[in-house]
């Protein structure tokens, strides 16, 4: 049964992302990225976070992908579904592709090596669930870094008003 | 119980799916999404490392990602809508200002 859920999981998933990269239009694309992520808020519960996959769903397809979709509607869709998709000339990227497909081969077959490692699965220190010792990890172990992501969200909401607000202005276009 | 080298394995075909399309499409929303399809892989097998050491600083480490993935999403797409109110452009091999 759990190996049925991770197969399926794992199906959706690969599946989505193959449609969201061959899709011709933008919109296609933003709905195939929300089913796997959707998909992934499963995988994330059946890694025991629970958490994880709320953030999941409320961030990623509550918040990101809305934010693809706004911006899909404010580009003129009518002429791009027309043209090509993929780019034409392939030398550089092709090169740099191969290159990346090579690093992934060779990874693929030093995995049983790798796993060996990973087969401990010692139990979570008694006391609390899972989230209790995130929690604990995250606001006392990692708190300056969670302020630092705080920090990051706020230079980037400012960074995008401001950047768009200038073109708004045209008598500062020419300056 | 499902081995740790499947969730391995879904990740770095998710990551291959991902480097595909940044690589070989033109759209720039498109190639956005891409990025976001290669963050998703890392968080799932920072997730599967977490849960097979029973250890939860990949749980946070996931935290993190999805925060950063959104500040990278909100910048990228500023840049995009940016770049069309200039030049009505979203075609990577339109944009060509900065070639030599």
């Amino acid at each position: 049964m759990e190996k049925l859920v991770f197969y399926y999981l794992a199906f959706a998933m690969i599946a989505s992302g193959i449609g969201a990269v061959v899709s011709r239009n933008p919109v296609h694309t933003v709905l195939f990225v929300l089913g796997l992520v959707l998909h992934q808020a499963l995988l994330l519960f059946t890694l025991g976070s629970e958490f994880l996959a709320a953030v999941q769903v409320i961030v990623y397809a509550g918040a990101v992908l809305v934010l693809f979709l706004f911006v899909v509607y404010l580009i003129n869709l009518k002429k791009e579904t027309l043209k090509r998709r993929f780019i034409k000339n392939f030398s550089p990227c092709f090169l740099i592709f191969l290159l990346f497909t090579l690093i992934v081969v060779k990874t693929l077959l030093f995995l049983p090596a790798l796993t060996s490692h990973f087969k401990a699965r010692l139990p979570f220190p008694k006391g609390g669930s899972p989230l209790y010792f995130m929690a604990k990890n995250l606001f006392q172990t990692y708190l300056f870094q969670f302020e630092l992501i705080g920090v990051v969200l706020l230079v980037v909401v400012l960074g995008a008003v401001f950047l768009l607000r200038r073109l708004d202005n045209p008598s500062e276009e020419g300056k | 119980m499902i081995p740790f080298s499947y969730y391995v394995i879904l990740a770095i075909t998710l990551i291959f799916i991902g480097i595909f399309g940044m690589v070989f499409r033109r759209n720039l929303i498109v190639m956005c999404a891409c990025i976001e399809i290669v963050i998703n892989a890392l968080i799932v097998l920072f997730a599967a490392i977490s849960y097979f050491h029973r250890d939860t600083t990949g749980y946070i480490v996931v935290f993190f990602l999805i925060a950063m993935a959104a500040a990278e999403a909100a910048v990228g797409l500023t840049l995009i809508v940016l770049l069309y109110k200039k030049q009505r452009a979203i075609h990577s091999e339109e944009v060509s200002e900065l070639k030599g």
